[in-house]
């Protein structure tokens, strides 16, 4: 009788107190949240955009003049979700500075590489505004999306290879914004010279300079596989390479639509080209351990290092900024450049979309402005990659990019890789594929594997 | 007498060796991540951290090719002073270095009878000339990395570098307020501080009084609740991310310090209720008796007896949450996200989505192992003892 008195007495207690504490905590809460939410937020945010315009004026740089604010007022967010970070966040806030300035957006960016964290939001049924992720999410996410036509994009300022990628069922969803060339292959003009090698022009040339620089004892290549969970795109990107040079881009292209499959001995010739400098510790450094093991990052450095373990990396445009950064006192066409893979028909490269799950006056500013000339001007001016936007020509400040950016308005062609494009997995089964065939895996093998992955992946 | 002590010393030998390998294996990663965050990012990127007490590579073919002439200092040929930095400006690598070894000066071969170094030789005395003529900086170690991790700074150069010539990015203003920059470990510092304290206590709070109740408190059912509770613990939180967002995203809770410190509290309870539960009920029941007999309420006897006894376990609890909500990066992405960010989360937007800019992540990641490392230590001596707790029923 009289424990359960107790018992009733504790309980209610214990209700009381874990309600007050419920009650209670949330207004103790409240206190720091809000404060250091309300002043600091937009204490952070206004402080730079209220001393911006002053810098940017005296500052030679971004083209502030046509900007459409389509109706944003100052003030007005755009929440934006990036897998960029780092100096490349500092490069995209330069792009977007002339725009803040002229209609006072307040910009909400939110940046992480974690695709789980896309999907929470848009599944929660909060998606940021924008979002800037791969080509594969136009597809997963085509019903959310708002069309671009519909915000307001400039067409008429991209080329048509371009927009194919981000065409789903024939709506235009993503605004392609940043692109990257990757069949480029960097060495050092010095070394070069120093040992008296020309830059080939031929596939047949290439293949006789590789043999030209075994023969002198120099090791021709730099690979390098190491990259966590995406180990091997540095390989599966060489071999495309390849095969756009032996098959061309209607072959590639058949892969990516299923008319040619991934077990066709055109494959198998490129992997085979590969495989027979990426295995040999005389064409590559460390032979096969060296090219599974090298960090990506680490093998471009190779060839600039001093003195050079290896005479060449083919890597993406990106590189230029790697090697600059790690060597500060190299300059860019005479201690290190780049020549377009020879012979490629066509060139490989990959286009990043930005995609718009809302339609709102910031919104259309923001895609009017990216996708105007001065956008592209703006974004060539950054040194933030190659911006696919045609008021981007001419006005790279890095000779590098330049130098791509002229290579990409040349070119006739231009095939998406093929892992990022197959959805479905196909993109890392690749990566695990050559990583195999290096590790000494039997072809024929990975190959059907591959194959079956591309059907899947095509077919779901 | 003697002998017992010797035999003593070889029978704890093993134990001694496993422990001091342990500690090794344990430490030697940690201090090779403290040594490279005070390492100007080239000096990385030459030399492992192993070798920062030693002598740079090229003193020793400097010594060997040129001191002989060029003198230790490299001034002692005043038309070829090494310590002038425009001379040395024109040999920055170690191809030019040897063409210019090569050439003949005045009708001499310039190295003499010496033979020529080899291209690494040449390659570390081009580093080292680099430093003697102090073209690069020769100092071993900098701030510079745990300045822009604090900060926040983003750009190509340093902080420092980049205000004293007054190129900084738009968003540092070169004074102290960039402390509190958004951006920056020190903002993200408090920012953590507000989430994992309150993210702490709410669980153990609650655990403590659910732990009392399930162990001295007769009611019914109070086997199968308790069962409830310690399942729950197989609920994998990853699955619950996308229902409790789409329920914030209603509520308001979504990019509040509330919202995820509820989020931590549920998911941190079953676990708590467990240990405490199991700890409570080791206590000897004649002490709550004698308790009640002197007419104790469950209150006092739970704010008088159990507290304090329960200090070991209440104290392991806190380690074991806080270090959890400290480190979480998924919990504070999803519901915190960039407005509000913690320090996990600024770690893992310091470098680029190509991962350079490192130098400044090994600062960063050190300046968050601080606060775990204090609280472990000053809690570890209850630490040892709540691992015991409910292990043994006594």
């Amino acid at each position: 009788m009289k424990t359960t008195r107790k018992f009733w007495s504790i309980l209610t207690l214990v209700i009381v107190a874990s309600m007050m504490i419920v009650a209670c905590g949330p207004q103790a809460t409240e206190a720091p949240t809000s404060a250091p939410a309300v002043p600091t937020e937009p204490a952070m945010t206004e402080e730079p955009m209220t001393e911006e315009p002053a810098m940017t004026e005296t500052a030679e740089g971004p083209v502030a003049g046509e900007i459409d604010c389509k109706g944003a007022a100052a003030g007005d967010e755009i929440s934006m979700l990036y897998q960029w970070s780092g100096v490349e966040e500092e490069a995209l806030n330069q792009v977007l500075q002339p725009l803040i300035d002229a209609c006072g957006i307040v910009l909400r960016p939110e940046s992480s590489r974690d695709q789980a964290l896309l999907d929470t939001r848009v599944q929660a049924g909060t998606p940021p505004d924008v979002a800037f992720w791969q080509v594969s999410q136009l597809v997963q996410y085509q019903d959310q999306l708002q069309p671009m036509d519909a915000l307001g994009a400039d067409r008429s300022n991209y080329g048509e290879f371009f927009l194919d990628p981000m065409t789903i069922d024939g709506q235009w969803l993503g605004l392609p914004i940043k692109a990257d060339v990757k069949s480029i292959i960097w060495y050092s003009p010095v070394n070069f010279d120093a040992l008296g090698y020309t830059v080939p022009t031929t596939w047949d040339e290439l293949d006789a300079l590789v043999e030209q620089m075994v023969a002198d004892g120099n090791v021709p290549w730099s690979m390098g596989f190491e990259s966590g969970d995406a180990t091997g795109w540095t390989g599966t990107d060489f071999i495309q390479d390849i095969m756009l040079v032996q098959q061309g881009p209607d072959f590639v292209n058949g892969i990516m639509d299923g008319s040619v499959s991934y077990d066709d001995a055109g494959v198998r010739q490129a992997y085979e080209t590969y495989g027979a400098w990426a295995t040999s510790d005389t064409y590559t450094v460390g032979g096969a351990q060296g090219t599974l093991s090298t960090p990506f990052l680490e093998a471009i450095n190779k060839p600039f290092s001093d003195p050079p373990e290896a005479m060449m990396v083919k890597q993406s445009g990106f590189a230029g900024g790697e090697v600059a950064s790690q060597f500060p006192d190299l300059q860019q066409g005479s201690d290190y450049d780049f020549f377009v893979v020879p012979g490629i028909q066509g060139l490989q490269g990959s286009v990043e979309p930005m995609m718009a799950f809302n339609d709102t006056p910031a919104v259309q500013a923001l895609v009017a402005y990216l996708s105007s000339a001065e956008g592209g001007a703006n974004w060539a001016a950054a040194t933030f990659g190659l911006s696919p936007n045609m008021g981007a020509s001419g006005n790279y400040t890095d000779p590098a990019l330049q130098k791509l950016g002229d290579a990409i308005a040349a070119t006739q062609g231009f095939t998406t890789d093929m892992g990022d494009t197959i959805p479905g997995g196909f993109g890392s089964a690749e990566f695990t594929g050559v990583t195999e065939y290096v590790n000494g895996g039997d072809l024929d093998a990975i190959l059907s594997d591959l194959a079956a992955a591309q059907t899947t992946g095509l077919n779901p | 007498m003697n002998r017992d002590k010797i035999n003593k010393f070889f029978d704890k030998l093993p134990t001694h060796v496993i422990i001091l390998f342990t500690m090794a294996v344990w430490i030697i990663p940690t201090v090779g991540l403290l040594i490279t965050s005070l390492r100007p990012p080239q000096a990385v990127g030459n030399t492992g951290w192993w070798t920062v007490l030693s002598p740079p590579p090229g003193a020793a073919p400097y010594s060997q090719y040129c001191a002989s002439c060029h003198g230790a200092d490299g001034a002692t040929l005043p038309e070829a002073d090494l310590s002038n930095p425009e001379l040395v400006g024109q040999y920055p690598r170690s191809l030019q270095l040897l063409a210019a070894l090569r050439q003949d000066i005045n009708g001499q071969p310039h190295m003499g009878d010496i033979p020529l170094p080899s291209a690494q030789e040449a390659a570390d005395i081009a580093v080292y000339l680099r430093q003697l003529s102090e073209i690069d900086a020769s100092s071993q170690f900098t701030f510079n990395n745990y300045i822009d991790a604090l900060v926040g700074y983003r750009g190509r150069s340093t902080y420092t570098a980049d205000c004293a010539a007054g190129t900084q990015p738009p968003d540092i203003n070169c004074n102290t307020s960039d402390l509190l920059n958004p951006r920056g470990m020190g903002r993200a510092f408090l920012n953590s501080l507000i989430l994992t304290i309150p993210a702490t206590i709410l669980p153990i709070l609650f655990a403590a009084f659910a732990g009392y109740a399930f162990a001295w408190l007769d009611f019914k059912g109070r086997f199968v609740l308790f069962a409830l509770l310690v399942g729950l613990q197989v609920v994998p939180l990853q699955m619950t991310l996308v229902p409790i967002s789409r329920f914030y995203a209603q509520v308001g809770l979504n990019g509040t310090f509330l919202g995820v410190w509820l989020f931590h509290t549920g998911f941190g309870m079953p676990y708590a209720i467990y240990l405490m539960r199991n700890f409570l009920g080791t206590l000897p029941r004649d002490l709550f008796e004698s308790a009640y007999l002197d007419g104790a309420s469950h209150w006092t006897a739970f704010r008088q007896l159990v507290i304090p006894l329960a200090m070991p376990a209440i104290a392991s609890l806190g380690i074991f949450q806080f270090l959890w909500v400290w480190n979480d990066l998924l919990v504070a992405l999803v519901f915190l996200g960039g407005t509000t960010p913690v320090m996990t989360y600024q770690i893992s937007n310091m470098v680029t989505s190509l991962g350079s800019g490192w130098q400044v992540l090994t600062a960063a990641a050190f300046l968050s192992m601080l606060l775990p490392m204090i609280v472990f230590f000053s809690l570890q001596r209850y630490f040892v003892r709540g691992m015991l707790a409910g292990a043994v029923k006594g």
